[in-house]
Formats: structure tokens, sequence, C-alpha cells
């Protein structure tokens, strides 16, 4: 028990220092960009009719601590985000991005993590299924339905459901929410209406993580599907799903866990190109709208951190359920 | 008889299996690849594609930008030439004249009628458009490195007519002939594809490299350092570098920037798996061998070791190439990536998101199925080399 809770506190200081990489990297891009904070919003007022100067611009600097060093000024972001979970304001919209984003980034954390159960929910019965199947039919087409869910990009797919939706139903099947429930507080009805329309960024974050999450499970499969220990236990008498259930699956399962993060990682790939087309009101347009139109850097840093982190929080999870999981993985880590 | 029959059968068989144990490996994965009829076809599809692509403004009757647009067919549908109508059988194809009036019959409004008795015949190998070869035109930040060098110019195209327009995808909003855009498209995404994945390629090479031979600290340092790179979403990562660019940059560099960037972040996966190829192939005799013979650590890895995995490596860029692509595309499609005076697949994909071009002219969607066979295309060829270079796949099956 000692062990395992020493294993756990190990992995935990490494998701830690990951994460502390990753801040880095984010803070070093934010800083890269072309012009500061002060600049910037000096530039904005100045197209709004105020004179500015240089004088202006460093007194700005000062008041944002941005004279200070870049160390100095890493060490203070990254301690007011891991201590106080303060991403300070936003640049040009001059807001506190915590108030900002913290709906929209749990809607966007919602749509992703379940657009990765429904993936795996499809990928892991279907997967199963043609690794053990004979049939070439079903083998051929699950193959092409992979394929093409590399092939096609998920922002085609939302555009060819909205064309046919515009065309049926007369409803573009755009937005989070229908209009009289935007600006409401949550309630259970604004939680049904929520559930109906995200559906579709649910099916299309979902689409290509499917294709991904079946090719892997198949090869898992197949690959244990003619092993000794398979054979042994149907030569004892235990035969279909049973037989698949309870020996080759649960050896697949290891790697599949395993890989969680990066399909999550992948699902956020979509993120962004799937907000815009369907003009959805969370992290990924507000991603987009800092990057592309107003050169937020705080806030775009912000997203991208705190992306990343809900990644390096599901890799750190699916650590130590693979430990609780495999015996193998467990007394590796604890029997030596 | 029967004797005979199967003494020669055995003959044969024999010479089968001296051939096989005798064979290269590239002999070897180059049969096994031939016995995978679908990646075979989608080889063939590839090599169209690429070659549809190399040859670009060879076969495109218009040039792909604003200065080959057609002022009298904006938005128009595809034009597909015709070898009979109702008038007759004609060896060479044909298009119909459009004639377009305003007056007061059409309310004033610009009317295209098509005038089914005046055909237009389309011939082969005409004059156009002036077009290069090698057409080396850099312009980056500072007057160092600017390049401005033409050569094979010409004016020879495939195809063209004489009066009017042959759009073969329709026109778009301001004219420019879809057809061209396309090719010039696969072209663009193609070198963007190559210099990204070059890209990533060295420097997983040499990160993978020095991390994979050394091993010990420079290892675990390094591993941490790819780690934490992988764990970050990388199309948020490209959206925030790629809006470093400032518009003022021309779109030959902003082409070059773009390609870079994918490469600077696609190396971690490819890294890794050097990385671990190396660790295991490190401790093998002929390794040791070497060393003992005094070779130094460079000569190891040049002359022993990356030969041991070529072919590993040269699928891992085959499989890598089709989300390089991708990248591209979905960046251009948000309009973070390629603009409009560079024709790139995301860019034309751009334009298919307007719900006016969905619901009215469905032609603009004809590059976004080049994109989809030209990844499914890469895909396939990928696995089927990925399959042909595995010594195992056989005996797995």
């Amino acid at each position: 028990m000692f062990k395992f809770l020493q294993f756990t506190l190990t992995r935990a200081v490494l998701s830690l220092f990951t994460l502390l990489t990753v801040s880095l990297i984010v803070f070093s891009l934010m800083e890269m960009v072309p012009g500061n904070c002060a600049e910037r919003y000096l530039a904005f007022k100045n197209t709004q009719g105020s004179q500015i100067s240089i004088d202006d611009i460093q007194a700005e600097e000062r008041r944002l601590g941005l004279d200070k060093p870049f160390l100095q000024r890493w060490t203070g972001w990254v301690a007011n985000v891991f201590v106080r979970g303060d991403f300070g304001d936003s640049c040009i919209l001059r807001l506190d991005i915590n108030q900002l984003l913290s709906d929209k980034f749990w809607i966007s954390l919602g749509i992703c993590l379940a657009a990765l159960v429904v993936a795996y929910a499809i990928a892991i019965p279907v997967g199963i299924y043609s690794a053990t199947t004979r049939s070439a039919v079903a083998n051929n087409s699950l193959r092409l339905v992979s394929y093409l869910g590399l092939a096609l990009p998920n922002f085609l797919l939302a555009l060819i459901i909205m064309l046919i939706s515009t065309v049926l139903f007369g409803d573009s099947l755009t937005g989070l929410f229908s209009a009289q429930y935007r600006d409401a507080p949550w309630s259970f009805d604004k939680l049904l209406d929520f559930l109906s329309r995200a559906w579709l960024p649910i099916f299309i974050l979902g689409w290509s993580a499917t294709a991904f999450a079946l090719q892997t499970v198949r090869a898992l499969m197949l690959d244990e599907v003619g092993k000794l220990y398979v054979t042994a236990a149907s030569a004892r008498g235990i035969s279909g799903s049973r037989l698949l259930w309870r020996y080759p699956a649960r050896h697949a399962m290891g790697p599949v866990i395993n890989s969680l993060g990066f399909d999550l990682n992948r699902i956020f790939n979509e993120l962004p190109v799937v907000a815009l087309i369907l003009t959805l009101t969370e992290a990924g347009a507000l991603l987009i709208e800092s990057l592309a139109r107003s050169n937020d850097q705080q806030l775009a840093g912000a997203i991208i951190f705190l992306l990343t982190a809900s990644i390096v929080a599901v890799n750190f999870v699916t650590d130590i359920l693979l430990a609780l999981m495999d015996p193998r993985i467990r007394k590796g880590l604890i029997g030596s | 008889m029967s004797l005979l029959n199967r003494k020669s059968t055995s003959e044969k068989s024999r010479k089968l299996k001296e051939a096989y144990f005798t064979a290269s490996q590239g002999q070897l994965i180059r049969a096994r690849f031939r016995q995978n009829r679908a990646a075979m076809v989608a080889a063939v599809a590839l090599t169209i594609m690429v070659l549809m692509g190399f040859f670009a403004p060879f076969l495109s009757p218009y040039a792909p930008n604003i200065s080959g647009r057609d002022k009298s067919y904006e938005n128009g549908p595809p034009q597909i030439p015709k070898f009979w109508d109702e008038n007759g059988f004609s060896a060479r194809p044909f298009l119909y004249t459009l004639e377009r009036e305003r007056s007061i019959q059409t309310n004033f409004r610009w009317v295209t009628t098509e005038n089914r008795d005046k055909r237009r015949y389309v011939e082969f190998f005409v004059r156009g458009w002036k077009y290069s070869y090698i057409d080396i035109e850099w312009n980056l930040p500072g007057t160092l490195f600017d390049v401005d060098f033409q050569a094979l110019t010409t004016d020879l195209h495939l195809f063209g007519v004489d009066e009017g327009g042959i759009h073969l995808f329709g026109t778009d909003a301001s004219g420019k002939d879809i057809y061209s855009r396309t090719l010039h498209a696969i072209n663009t995404s193609l070198a963007v594809g190559t210099l990204g994945v070059l890209i990533s390629f060295v420097l997983a090479l040499f990160i993978g490299g020095v991390a994979g031979y050394f091993g010990g600290w420079i290892d675990s340092v390094l591993q941490m350092i790819t780690d934490a790179i992988r764990t970050v979403p990388p199309i948020p990562l490209f959206m925030a570098l790629a809006a470093f660019m400032p518009d003022a940059w021309s779109a030959e560099t902003r082409f070059f920037f773009i390609a870079s960037i994918l490469g600077l972040i696609g190396w971690p996966t490819l890294a890794r798996r050097i990385r671990t190829h190396l660790l295991t192939e490190r401790s093998q005799e002929y390794v040791l061998a070497a060393e003992l013979c005094g070779a130094s650590s460079g000569h190891v890895i040049r002359r022993h070791l990356l030969p041991s995995f070529t072919s590993y490596i040269i699928v891992d860029l085959m499989i890598t190439f089709p989300y390089v692509v991708r990248s591209e595309t979905a960046l251009s499609f948000i309009g973070l990536g390629l603009t409009d005076p560079v024709n790139s697949l995301g860019s034309l994909m751009q334009s298919v998101s307007k719900a006016d071009v969905i619901l009215n002219y469905q032609w603009y969607f004809i590059p976004v199925l080049f994109f989809i066979a030209f990844v499914l295309a890469f895909v396939f060829v990928g696995d089927g080399l990925r399959d042909a270079a595995d010594p195992y796949s056989h005996s797995k099956r």
C-alpha cells in the first residue's frame, strides 16, 4: 500500500514537471508575439481617439510588470496559475480570464470527454467483433469507415451534416443553446436543451477519434486472440463472447487505457475548427477569436495551458488506473 | 507422367524458394507490396495526383490567380466537353458558345444563354499564359536571401479553347478557374507536406538519435521534453504560432513559415520511435563489434544503426505525410494558414463553408473530393508499405 502511494506521488510529481515545461513553452510563445500587452492596449485606445505617447506605454508596462526580466515574469505567472488558479487579465478585453473562461472551458471539456466516451463505446465492441469475425464484407466495410475517419476531416463532416439538415429540416443545428436559454442560469431545462444540441459536436469530434480507436482495438485484439492462453481457455470449454471478454479483451484493454490521453489530445485538436463551423460559444471558439482576430496572447496561453493540463490529468489518472488494473504492472512497481 | 509433373513443380518451388531466400530486403518489400491490391490501386492514384500536381501549369488552361480570371463567367458551373448532341457527332470534343446579353428585354441584367448551334472546339497543345518550370522567387525577410530565378519558361498547355473559356470544374466568385486552382493546390499541399515532413524528420533523427544512442541522463532529459511537447495539442499550438505571422508577409514567406511550423511541432512522435529502436539496436553484437574495432560513435550511427531501420523511417514518413497535409488544411481553413493568392487545398475549402456556396454553387466542393482522395491514397499506401516492410506481417495472419 505504501509502495502504491509512493508510485502515485512520483507520477504526480512527474505530471507537475510536465505541466511546468508546458507552461514555459506556452509562456515563451506568448512572449514571442510581436508587441506586448501594454502597446496593444494603448494602440486600441489610440483608435478610440485618445492620444498616447511613449511615456504612456512605459507607464503601462510598469503597471503590468512587463519591465521585469522574463524569468521573473514566468515564475510570477506560474505561481499565480498553480497556487491560486489565476490566469490574470485578458490583454485586449480587459476582463478577468477566469471569469471569461470558467463556464466555457468546462463545457468544452465536457463535450470532448463525451466524444471520447462515445468513441470508445463504439470502438471497443465493434473492434472486438471485427478482430474475431471472418466475414469479409464486415471487415472491409469497417476498414473503409475507419480510413474515411482519417481522411474526412471533422470540419468537412460537420459541413456535410449542416448542409443536409439545412436542406431537409431548415435548422442548421448550430450553437450550443437555443435562444431562450442562452443567458439563463443553469437549470434542468437548460441542461436538457444543451444536451439536445450538444450531440452534434460530440458526434463530429468523436468521428475521427472513433476511427483511430477502432484501429487500435482491432490491432490489439488480433494480437491477443491468437495467443496460447486463449486457446487454453477455449480448450477448457469457454466460448463465445464470454471467452472474448474474459481473456483477450482484458489484456488488450491495457494499451487502450494507456492511449486515452493521446486520444483526448486528438479531440482537442479538432475542437477549434469544429467550433468555428458550428458557431459554438466555448473555449475552442474563444481560442480562435483570441488568436486569429484580436491577437490576445494572455487568453490564448491560458486556453492552451488548460487544454494541456487536462490531458496531463487524464494521463495521470490512466497511469494509476493501469497500475490498479493490471497485476503485472502493479507487481513491477511495488513488488521490486 | 505425374511423376514428371511433380518433379517440375518441385523444381519450380525450389527456384521460388531460392529466389525468396536470396532476395534483398528491398525486393521482398516490393513483392509484398505488390500483393496488396488496395495499396497498389492507391499507389497508382497517388502517382497520378502527384504528377497532376507537378505538371499543374501545363495541365491547367488558366493561371490559378487573379490574372487568369474569366470576368464573363463568375460563379459559373462546370463546363464538360461533349462529343455529341442532337446536331451530330464530333470526334473532337466541343463546348457551346455562351452569349451574354444586357438589354431592355432582360430587364437590364446580365443574362447568359447557351447557343447550341455554335460549337467551340477544344484544342490541344495550345499557347496560353506563361509559366516557368523552375521558378524560384524567395522574398524572405531581409535582402540577403532574396532569389529571383526563372528557367524553362514556356506557354504551352495541354488544352484550351479559342474564344471564351473552358472551365472543367466551374469558376469561383471572382471567375478563377477551379480546375486550375485545384491542380496548383495539390502542388502546394505536396510542397508543404514535403517541407514539413523533412524538417520534422531531421529534428527527429537528431534528437531521437542522440537520446537513443547515448541513453542515460541525456535520454531522460530529452524524453521529458519530448513528452511535454507531445502532450500539447498540436493544432491549438499551430494556431498560436501561426498568429505570429504579420499580415505584411508575402505569400511565399507565409508558405515557408507554415511549413516550418508544421515540421517544428511534428517531430516528437518520430523522435520517440527512433529512440526506442536505437535503444534496442544499440546493445546488439554488431554494434559492439564495430565499437571494438575502434569506430567512432558518428560512424556507428551512420554506417550501422541508420541502415538498420531505413525502411521503418520511410514508412513512418509516408504515414506522417497526410497528417501534415491535414494540419495545413485545417489551419488554412480557419484562415490562419495560407491565404488566397496561394492555392492550397485548405484555402480552397475556406469558401466551401459559406451557406451561399453550400446551397447554390456545389462545384466548389470538387477540391474537397480531391483532398479526400489524396489523403486516402496516402493512408492506404502508407499502410501497405508498413505491412510490406514488416517481415512478420505474413506469419501474423
